[in-house]
């Protein structure tokens, strides 16, 4: 073996190469560690910012408007979701999106509308942004239109309200807007009450559109609230129907019934006519959408007579008792007449109600001042707002001022001169049933008895309550008020409408009362405007009104009749087999 | 050469046992992290049945609204009043027919 061989068969290490290697190694292992580093702590906000790009989502979520119940929960108003489609034209073009016209015809077919007023709509101005296909549809429909999958055409969440009672509550309940923002009665007074915002929250969600991590709280949402109204929906299903039958029936121009609980001075009914149905929005006319039993104003006539009365005998320039002349059955003051419609006599202060006499309310009310007339008026509640608390409520109207000639107080005694509203009517005449008290009207369902206000002593109050009992019965004027098994007390009033110049020959209608009289429950007012059929008296339009909702009423609310039948009980006698 | 005999094993064992609290703390640490990793897998699952939940929720009460509207419909006084009235003969009895039965 030669020395070459033999150096060569014993290995030598290459230092070099070495180095290299293990140098290569070292720095393939510290760019590692560096880039690791270099991503987790020198600028670790990329990746994260990727990350959160793919899986974090706001979502939100959304309310529905506020439920309207009646007293006894019955839903007056409830929203649902629908769903409102719109376009993104700008999207619609650069996508290319009338490249499938079926789509489009599909669209059109299911929304019911010309394919071209679509298209129109989206072609127009390709540079916009935004614009609504159609509103206010239905999920099924929208979940349709989803799978269309027309590209730049989006669904949002929307609500729709819906109206149950239709036409029954429609001026009081009122209507929301397309946007869900109440314009009219309920809706418009405690809209910000019924309304809530939804809720944004971040989240984390996996590939599979999973929600697996809940982040912070973008937007705190408020919840709507429901609102139970003082209304019994049975009472004004009732009176709708009897007033909507007397106004087709005297072919009158309007009609309003008011329902009043005479304790606590809630609103158990109120409505009116003509009416609209607020579930169909295209036909709305304003004129039927006035709450017109608390926003016109009329001169009441007779009906404000017993208040006249209550005022003499509060004031003690009348009696109890008294007998009060009205030979000959008319009477000339300062130049002009007051008559009655015959003579009755000398009468008592009953009987004066009952005839509804305008000659012995003129004695009665020129034996007091004029200025405390009217602060007794106003007392009970004439020009006053009722404390119902919803927009567009009237005052009414009560003169004041210094000088009054003696026919002016003489009409003024039956009723002309000032203005009322059948709901503030309605509440003095709760007054004469509640012994004297005058609570706040209340459209809500009340927890508690509000804080009334003494403004009649019991005593009067009972005893022209007592007094009106007459006029329902033989020989008054409203005999079609009579109910059996219920003794009310009401007055008739057929006032003239004042034109300019004077009067006209138009009439309003009314009769207001409260029953039974032995505990009073409710007061009812009812208006009809304008009759204009053969009959115009208050007597023989408004009372057979009053007549059906009260007895309805008193029977739905458990009001025991009087009647003379003996009253069952229940025997204890166990039936056992003889 | 007379070097003592040792026995590998018996020496890792008696290392091991040395250093028996590093070793318990070493499990607990993996332990531990395992438990990490399987808490947030079920908080994850949770916070997925609660948010199918909120949406059976959600789904739930519009069917609810829609049910109610179908039931105030159907219930309405007036349709109530003709179906009795109509189809039944029903009749609301005058408040001087009707009969008041006292519970003892």
């Amino acid at each position: 073996m030669s020395k070459q061989a033999k150096r060569k068969q014993k290995p030598e290490l290459i230092h070099w190469r070495l180095y290299v290697v293990v140098g290569l190694v070292c720095l393939l292992f510290v760019s590692l560690i560096g880039r690791a580093a270099y991503i987790q702590i020198i600028e670790p906000e990329k990746l994260r910012h990727e990350s959160d790009m793919r899986t974090l989502r706001t979502t939100s979520r959304e309310v529905q408007r506020g439920l309207i119940t009646d007293r006894n929960g019955e839903m007056l108003a409830v929203s649902v979701p629908v769903r409102a489609v719109w376009a993104d034209p700008k999207q619609v073009h650069d996508k290319n999106g009338f490249a499938d016209m079926r789509r489009w015809q599909a669209l059109a077919d299911v929304l019911h509308e010309p394919v071209d007023a679509i298209l129109e709509r989206v072609k127009s101005n390709p540079k916009k942004r935004f614009t609504y296909l159609k509103r206010q549809v239905t999920p099924g429909v929208a979940d349709y239109i989803g799978q269309l999958k027309l590209p730049g055409v989006f669904l949002k969440s929307e609500s729709r309200r819906y109206y149950p009672a239709g036409e029954i509550a429609a001026q009081l309940i009122g209507i929301t807007n397309i946007d869900d923002i109440g314009i009219e009665g309920i809706e418009n007074t405690y809209n910000s009450w019924l309304t809530g915002t939804p809720s944004k929250q971040k989240v984390r969600k996996s590939r599979d559109g999973h929600v697996v991590e809940r982040l912070d709280i973008v937007q705190e949402g408020e919840s709507p609230n429901d609102l139970v109204l003082s209304i019994d929906q049975r009472i004004q299903q009732l009176a709708y129907r009897e007033l909507k039958r007397a106004t087709e029936m005297n072919r009158a121009t309007s009609g309003s019934v008011v329902v009043l609980d005479v304790h606590t001075g809630e609103v158990l009914a109120m409505v009116n006519t003509p009416s609209y149905n607020p579930n169909a929005r295209e036909k709305l006319k304003p004129y039927r959408m006035r709450n017109r039993a608390m926003t016109d104003t009329y001169e009441p006539g007779s009906v404000i007579k017993p208040f006249v009365v209550a005022a003499a005998l509060e004031a003690g320039t009348i009696k109890q008792d008294e007998v009060i002349k009205t030979y000959p059955g008319l009477m000339r003051i300062g130049g002009k007449i007051v008559r009655d419609s015959r003579y009755y006599g000398d009468m008592s202060l009953a009987e004066i109600l009952v005839h509804s006499s305008n000659v012995g309310m003129t004695k009665i009310a020129l034996s007091m001042p004029v200025q405390q007339l009217l602060g007794y008026l106003q007392s009970v509640g004439l020009g006053n707002y009722s404390g119902i608390n919803l927009a567009g409520e009237s005052a009414g109207l009560i003169h004041d001022r210094r000088r009054w000639s003696e026919f002016e107080r003489a009409t003024l005694s039956f009723g002309y001169g000032l203005t009322v509203t059948p709901l503030q009517l309605a509440r003095m005449y709760a007054v004469l049933g509640s012994k004297g008290v005058l609570y706040p009207v209340s459209i809500l369902k009340l927890k508690q008895k509000p804080q009334g206000e003494q403004v009649i002593s019991p005593a009067v109050a009972q005893s022209v309550m007592h007094m009106l009992v007459g006029v329902t019965q033989k020989g008054g004027t409203a005999t079609q008020a009579h109910i059996d098994g219920y003794p009310t007390a009401g007055k008739t009033g057929t006032a003239r409408k004042a034109v300019a110049g004077g009067y006209g020959d138009d009439y309003v209608a009314q009769f207001a009362g409260v029953a039974p009289v032995n505990d009073p429950r409710l007061a009812i007012v009812v208006v009809i405007n304008e009759p204009k059929g053969d009959k115009y008296y208050g007597g023989d339009v408004a009372a057979p009104v009053y007549a059906a909702v009260m007895s309805g009423a008193l029977q739905m609310l458990n009001v025991e009749p009087m009647t003379a039948k003996a009253q069952v009980q229940l025997a204890g006698i166990p039936r056992s087999a003889e | 050469m007379s070097k003592p005999q040792l026995n590998l094993t018996r020496i890792i064992v008696l290392d091991l046992w040395r250093h028996k609290w590093v070793l318990v703390v070493a499990t607990l640490v993996v332990l531990n992290a395992i438990l990490v990793v399987y808490t947030s897998h079920v908080s994850r699952k949770l916070t997925t049945q609660w948010d199918q939940l909120l949406q059976e929720r959600d789904r739930l009460d519009i069917e609810w609204r829609n049910l109610l509207l179908e039931e105030q419909s159907l219930a309405e006084h007036s349709r109530i009043t003709r179906v009795a009235t109509k189809e039944l003969n029903m009749s609301r009895p005058l408040p001087s027919e009707e009969v008041v039965v006292r519970l003892p």
